[in-house]
């Protein structure tokens, strides 16, 4: 008897596969390459971004060493030491008591990054929940939920830092994490409300539900994942904002209680002293330029490693 | 007690012009083991009929009225989430597209044990073990090591075999396949349709097969329903209706299948003139009738048809089935 044509079509398609399988071109080279690895390939291959994160580990590695390596005390005083220039003893001065501005500055640093580390930490866990439940429930909580959100928005920013600093009464690194959590999560919300609804609207998500997986399986598990290329590009994005919005906040007077010092202070104290001894403005204020900007590179360069379609389009 | 009975399913689109009647009134029903094809062409309300059995229909659609009874339970006033543990678990669906219907941040193990560990008291290992043996099953080579890879590894057939996979998982009685093969290279669709036929056999499942390939439903399907402007105009058993269409449209269809023998395969290709109707304001007549070679006899442009069982087994909406027609070109001559 003769066989149907449609099987042995079927038969040559799984020849092909099988082929494929046991030439074991599959098994090698490809084995590993997922969205990730060829991530990390572009994101090697753009110098621009490579420089930035080099940059961003220098200073990571100036402010976690330094004070542990120095033999200097960054709280005592001594004014016979009042305002020296930059020396090799001192390589960034001191200031106005004698305190060594080199571990001063890397003390500092591990506030400014610290504070901006845990405050994009949590803009991103608030922002998300926020902007994904939004995005996924859609209809009238959908809209309550983003012009509650538009309403936030039309406020400034420092009146929202300003009233959390001041209901807690005193500033210090989880205040003033609090406090600029609530003053700048919005808009990882609404990216990420634009991201779900996009999301939702994919044929896996309906097959999820054909499935019978509940809605937190739904969201969590199908929705959220797809979003991780945003989300770290958001992070990059968002912590220069915010040790920007710290340093701001501790230049006019809001910043984190004395002896302790973050780059915001330590500019604020050397602005008294600009004219006579400039170093102690411009030191912390390169401190702040040279995370930012590295940052803002890193995040540059992690959108075109995870979204090659979008690069083209330049 | 049929397995699916469909009685008189309304699902309507709300939208800024007015009400979309996508589907209109569709009933039929499914015993068990039997594979049900419905044919029609696009926007004729396929997919929102499956997709209302499912409780699957989003906003701005609603199911409006009709029923759906599954083994006995009716399905369009059942509370959410006792409709959420019917699905995949009872019911399961296979979708048209296979390239977009995986999720591509997931394994395809995960998303194969997703199913059965919703459904299913498994523990992980167990899951996995069931999920090799599903992989084997729709025959994908190597499934062992295959199960951790992601979706973009898999061509379009193998991922659509993944899909059926994940559809058979709980050994539903009923399995929805919307287009299965619309979305693959033709020489893959004839392996998909052979997989479908060799799981429900297997799996003694019922079947419902979406397509608007005519020759998809031929050797699969036990019964064809026709849909046409979101009803079904015609519904027979699949040798019936191939060898005696009775509606206008059917037969026009079936003209239309390009002929690969004689005189005729040099000829044009044959089409149906004009366009379905729009589905906002349906008209209050044969919704077939602009279209229709036989319209305008008699009063079939004013009052609609009703759905008629023209011989045992054979249902038509039309007033002029060609039974009828020779019929009466037997009296005039």
């Amino acid at each position: 008897m003769v066989q149907p044509l449609r099987d042995r079509r079927a038969g040559f398609e799984e020849t092909l596969l099988r082929t494929a399988e046991e030439s074991g071109w599959e098994a090698g080279t490809l084995r590993r390459a997922s969205l990730y690895r060829d991530a990390i390939h572009r994101f090697t291959r753009n110098r621009a971004a490579i420089v930035a994160a080099i940059a961003f580990s220098i200073i990571f590695v100036y402010v976690w060493i330094t004070p542990w390596l120095s033999s200097q005390d960054p709280y005592a005083l001594d004014f016979s030491k009042a305002y020296l220039s930059p020396s090799w003893d001192h390589p960034f001065g001191t200031d106005q008591f004698g305190r060594d501005l080199f571990v001063r500055t890397a003390l500092g640093g591990r506030v400014s990054i610290g504070i901006g580390f845990a405050a994009t930490i949590a803009i991103m866990g608030v922002g998300i929940l926020y902007g994904a439940l939004s995005g996924f429930l859609g209809g009238w909580i959908d809209n309550a939920l983003m012009r509650f959100l538009d309403a936030l928005y039309g406020l400034p920013y420092l009146p929202f830092a300003i009233i959390t600093l001041a209901i807690f009464g005193t500033v210090n690194f989880w205040t003033m994490v609090v406090a600029l959590t609530i003053a700048s999560w919005f808009t990882t919300a609404r990216v990420m409300r634009g991201q779900i609804i996009t999301l939702k609207e994919n044929d896996y998500v309906r097959a999820a539900h054909a499935v019978g997986a509940r809605w937190h399986r739904v969201l969590f598990r199908h929705l959220l994942p797809n979003t991780l290329g945003v989300i770290i590009i958001f992070v990059f994005l968002e912590l220069p904002g915010v040790v920007l919005g710290e340093a701001f906040l501790s230049f006019i007077g809001l910043g984190i209680n004395p002896p302790k010092a973050s780059w915001g202070t330590l500019a604020q104290e050397g602005y008294g002293e600009y004219q006579a001894h400039p170093y102690m403005i411009i030191i912390p204020s390169l401190a702040i330029a040279w995370l930012i900007l590295s940052a803002f590179f890193v995040a540059d360069g992690l959108r075109d490693a995870l979204d090659p379609q979008a690069r083209k389009n330049f | 007690m049929a397995l699916l009975e469909v009685d008189d399913l309304r699902t309507y689109f709300k939208t800024r012009e007015g009400e979309v009647h996508a589907v209109d009134g569709v009933s039929f029903t499914l015993e068990e083991r039997k594979t049900l094809g419905i044919v029609g062409e696009s926007g004729c309300g396929k997919s929102v009929t499956v997709l209302s059995i499912m409780g699957l229909v989003q906003s701005p659609g609603r199911v409006v009225s009709g029923s759906v009874r599954f083994e006995g339970q009716e399905l369009t006033t059942m509370k959410p989430r006792r409709l959420e543990d019917i699905r995949g678990d009872r019911i399961a669906m296979v979708f048209q597209d296979p390239m977009t219907s995986l999720n591509p941040t997931l394994t395809i193990g995960t998303q194969v044990t997703e199913t059965l560990r919703r459904h299913r008291d498994l523990s992980r290992q167990q899951a996995r073990t069931r999920a090799i043996e599903l992989l084997q099953e729709v025959h994908i080579p190597n499934a062992a090591e295959r199960l951790d890879d992601y979706p973009h590894r898999y061509s379009g057939g193998m991922r659509q075999r993944v899909m059926i996979a994940i559809a058979i998982a709980c050994n539903p009685k009923l399995l929805i396949a919307d287009e299965p093969t619309t979305a693959l290279d033709v020489t893959v669709q004839a392996g998909i349709l052979d997989l479908l036929e060799e799981l429900r056999d297997e799996h003694d499942m019922a079947m419902i097969i979406i397509t608007h390939n005519m020759g998809v439903v031929a050797e699969t399907a036990d019964d064809i329903a026709v849909m046409y402007a979101g009803q079904i105009v015609e519904q027979a058993t699949a040798l019936d209706l191939f060898d005696r269409p009775e509606h206008p449209y059917t037969e026009a269809l079936l003209g239309a299948l390009p002929k690969l023998e004689g005189d005729a395969r040099h000829a044009r290709l044959v089409t149906i003139p004009g366009r379905p109707p729009d589905l906002l304001i349906p008209p209050d007549a044969c919704r077939f009738a602009p279209r229709c070679g036989y319209a305008g006899m008699d009063d079939c442009a004013i009052v609609p048809p009703e759905l008629r069982e023209i011989r045992p087994g054979h249902w038509v909406r039309s007033a002029h089935p060609t039974s009828e027609r020779a019929a009466e070109a037997l009296v005039t001559r």
